[in-house]
């Protein structure tokens, strides 16, 4: 009982500090957070993302060549081997960052961190393994999110709010023509020492980097890293013809600051209830009819953030209202008069716990959290959370206004003839 | 040992530099006399290509080496409509005869002998 006391106030000051120390082990920089879950997960983000490319659809390759023949063992392999272990092999592309994961029993770590590591040093990627097992995945994923409206509304909205780099789309083209040639010139170069970081949740910090020093060489990661030129925002309008699904508007701004007064504002608009089956509060809200969703966006980036509105819904009309609606709460929202302070507060309480409920999940704190730890500064939800407690009016004004001067980016996906235009918005 | 590539000594025959050294004009002097150089094939046409392993093989090929091994093909059986080979001068030469479809017919076969060994697999919990 008291043994059980003991662990679960550990646990809990662990909680509290996730991820804060961050260890360079063999130059790869390694941090574990421990709540004493059943399983662990290890992994291992890679700056490659989207925004690294050299060639369009490079990264989107690379992420489906995961766990796929090494120097050490063949694809077959290394399947074979994790099913007998019982483990779970991911690996997902943000703009930023590749992750490749391994999610496992404790006490199979030895196993996992030596599986990772020989992908990220070793890969063989062959061209036949690009042609049988990477070409269908990376067709077949660029064809569903094609076919997603809300995705697609991104991808463009990305595309024309900061053009290269960040712009760059997560998808491969649909008629791409990645050779190995180029994956492996875009593997040895994003495969180096500054660009890796090793997280690992449910496993020990200590056990962990030695197994990093063990596996990850410091000699076997080579690479000189691939450097993009710092963001900037441009925006702009466009209008896609999207023959099934819903039909979809998203009015966005960008900025090359992220601040916490952005989440605040995302928080404020979001039409997301939080009650099930009900009607938010969100001024957004008002007059909703059924189906039609408003959602707001912020993504920060490590340079940029693009803040926005997604609207979808089943007709245009419905769209267009509920836009003009989203667009009208923004204009007051990032007025001279800004937001009443009981909003605010509402507001800033909402972001608070979406930022501190990340950490729940091991996808949240590794996309959250993962970043930070690969620019070696200190890693914990409680920084971002107390970033929140500050904003005050003053602060949330200054930051919003900015941002809306800037020029929108306006994206219809849909039914072009009827959805509304950026101006007849009031944008 | 009888995969699909066929029995074969050269291993052997290449380890030892006496037996090289006589087998080898040996080779060179059946390989002409096959006559496949004459019909502008290279070895590795003549291999048997009904199982799965060459047939996995040779969709491995490069682009170029398979255009130019169905080229071969197009060549060598309009020869034998004709039943005449290649004028001399357009035979093939030994130094072009090369094992194009060797490499990936063996990579094939270890891959399907891993697998088989991962299918029987005996797992004993330490």
């Amino acid at each position: 009982m008291l043994a059980a006391r003991t662990s679960a106030t550990r646990g809990a000051a662990r909680l509290a500090r996730s991820f804060a120390t961050v260890v360079d082990s063999a130059g790869v920089k390694v941090a574990a957070v421990d709540y004493g879950q059943p399983t662990s997960a290890v992994t291992v983000l890679v700056k490659a993302g989207s925004r690294y490319q050299t060639k369009p659809g490079v990264a989107h390759a690379l992420k489906n060549f995961a766990f796929t023949s090494t120097s050490k063992r063949s694809a077959l392999g290394t399947i074979r081997e994790t099913e007998l272990y019982g483990g779970v092999l991911s690996s997902s592309l943000s703009r930023e960052y590749l992750a490749l994961t391994a999610e496992f029993l404790r006490g199979d770590e030895e196993y996992f961190v030596d599986l990772l590591s020989s992908f990220v040093t070793s890969a063989k990627l062959t061209r036949h393994e690009l042609v049988e097992i990477v070409h269908p995945v990376t067709e077949a994923e660029a064809t569903v999110a094609q076919e997603d409206s809300a995705t697609r509304a991104l991808e463009i909205a990305h595309t024309l709010a900061f053009r290269a780099g960040l712009g760059n789309s997560l998808f491969a083209p649909p008629h791409s023509h990645v050779t190995t040639e180029d994956i492996k010139a875009f593997a040895s170069s994003v495969f180096s020492k500054d660009g890796v970081a090793v997280l690992g949740t449910g496993i020990d910090q200590s056990s962990l980097s030695h197994l990093v020093e063990k596996h990850f060489g410091a000699s076997q990661l080579s690479g000189s890293g691939l450097k993009t030129s710092a963001s900037s925002y441009y925006g702009g309008e466009n209008r896609v013809e999207h023959g099934s699904g819903l039909q979809t508007v998203f009015i966005g701004y960008g900025t090359t600051s992220p601040s916490a007064e952005l989440a605040a504002l995302s928080a404020h608009i979001s039409a997301q209830p939080s009650i099930k089956w009900s009607q938010s509060t969100s001024p957004t809200s008002a007059g909703l009819t059924t189906g039609t969703t408003v959602q707001s966006v912020y993504l920060p980036y490590s340079d940029a953030a693009l803040f926005g509105i997604l609207v979808q819904g089943p007709t245009s009309e419905a769209v267009t209202q509920a836009s003009q609606t989203a667009v009208k709460v923004l204009k007051e929202a990032t007025g001279s008069s800004g937001l009443k302070s009981d909003d605010l507060k509402k507001a800033v309480a909402k972001a608070k716990f979406q930022a501190a409920s990340v950490a729940d999940s091991r996808d949240g704190l590794f996309s959250v959290l993962g970043s930070k730890v690969l620019a070696g500064s200190e890693a914990s939800v409680n920084s971002l959370v107390s970033a929140l407690d500050k904003v005050d009016s003053a602060a949330f004004s200054k930051a919003t206004s900015a941002l809306v001067k800037a020029k929108p980016t306006y994206v219809a996906v849909g039914n072009v003839d009827t959805l509304p235009y950026a101006d007849e918005l009031g944008l | 040992m009888f995969g699909p590539l066929g029995f074969t000594l050269a291993p052997s025959v290449r380890r030892s530099r006496t037996l090289y050294k006589w087998v080898k004009p040996l080779a060179d002097w059946y390989a002409n006399l096959a006559g496949y150089r004459k019909m502008g094939l290279k070895y590795d046409d003549l291999l048997v290509e009904e199982n799965p392993e060459v047939q996995k093989a040779l969709t491995r090929l490069t682009p170029r080496e398979a255009y130019d091994r169905a080229y071969r093909f197009k060549v060598a059986s309009l020869l034998s409509v004709n039943h005449k080979p290649l004028p001399k001068d357009q035979w093939l030469p030994a130094s072009e005869d090369s094992r194009y479809l060797k490499p990936y017919v063996e990579e094939v076969v270890k891959e399907t002998e891993e697998r088989r060994v991962w299918d029987t697999l005996e797992v004993r919990r330490k």
